[in-house]
């Protein structure tokens, strides 16, 4: 479990880096700088995300892939210790 | 709409269970600076606010702010899970544990449950943005407290983070301040409320 954690980080590095630039870009629609970050970090976001979830399954209600049994509800939950 | 993301914003492990640090930190949920005031007052000052930037500002923040909810939330689980009635007994915890065991509820550190008094939409776009402003300060200032009182760095790291995200928020209001000012009346920011008179 401690790659899911690990993996988790990277999620949540990735997700904080486009979160923060969308605020900073909301009171600086036409920066470049702050453009171009964000699309870097949009894609790196995605990348890690899209490997998130085939490893360890769905981060949102959205993501569920498999088949043959509901994923979203597996245990740990984000505020459970994480091993 | 809002779509949950099964992840804290922020990592939150915290290895020792200490119930005197959860009875303070539970204000950052329900007490007058806390995180669901925080998440109330933007998403509902959004609504009549005119400007598109200053209403992603509002949007983005207050939904940051159920984030920190939820951050604080996982934060006082953690330091109540496995206490024994003796450790509850000790720390003071029993006025807490009375009423909600170890459930997690919205309330300030003395015990008043949350109320929306704690939180302003005023409906004037100048208003709101200050009241913003100083709700960011405030929230600093009891991360500042909190941290002073706990000594665990498990406990601490999270709080530094949230510490933090208040200071990037007032600098944001700030800049949605300078929005609001600049659509006014440069001679009389107060000639007209934005978000109610016709606009002259």
């Amino acid at each position: 479990m401690a790659d899911r954690a690990n993996m988790l980080r990277r999620v949540q590095a990735a997700d904080f880096a486009v979160e923060e630039a969308a605020l900073f870009l909301d009171t600086h629609p036409k920066n470049d700088k702050a453009l171009a970050y964000y699309k870097a970090h949009q894609a790196l976001r995605k990348k890690t995300v899209d490997e998130y979830e085939r490893l360890y399954g769905p981060l949102t209600v959205f993501g569920n892939e498999s088949q043959t049994e509901w994923k979203w509800i597996d245990s740990p939950w984000p505020w459970e210790m994480e091993d | 709409m809002w779509v949950y993301e099964k992840k804290l914003e922020y990592p939150v492990n915290i290895k020792i269970p200490n119930a005197a640090a959860a009875k303070v930190i539970i204000t950052q949920m329900g007490g007058p600076d806390g995180e669901l005031a925080a998440s109330m007052r933007y998403l509902n000052q959004r609504f009549s606010m005119p400007y598109s930037d200053v209403k992603g500002v509002l949007t983005d923040i207050g939904t940051e702010e159920l984030a920190h909810l939820e951050i604080v939330g996982a934060i006082v689980y953690q330091l109540t899970k496995g206490l024994s009635i003796e450790e509850i007994k000790r720390s003071g915890f029993d006025t807490y544990f009375v009423d909600h065991t170890t459930g997690i509820y919205p309330q300030a550190a003395a015990g008043v449950p949350f109320t929306a008094s704690y939180l302003q939409s005023k409906g004037d776009a100048i208003t709101d943005i200050f009241e913003d402003m100083a709700a960011e300060q405030k929230a600093r200032t009891t991360y500042d407290n909190l941290i002073r009182l706990v000594d665990d760095p498990d406990v601490i790291d999270p709080l530094k983070f949230l510490r933090e995200r208040e200071v990037v928020h007032f600098q944001r209001f700030g800049e949605a301040l300078r929005t609001v000012q600049e659509n006014l009346n440069p001679k009389n920011f107060y000639a007209y409320n934005p978000e109610f008179d016709r606009v002259r």
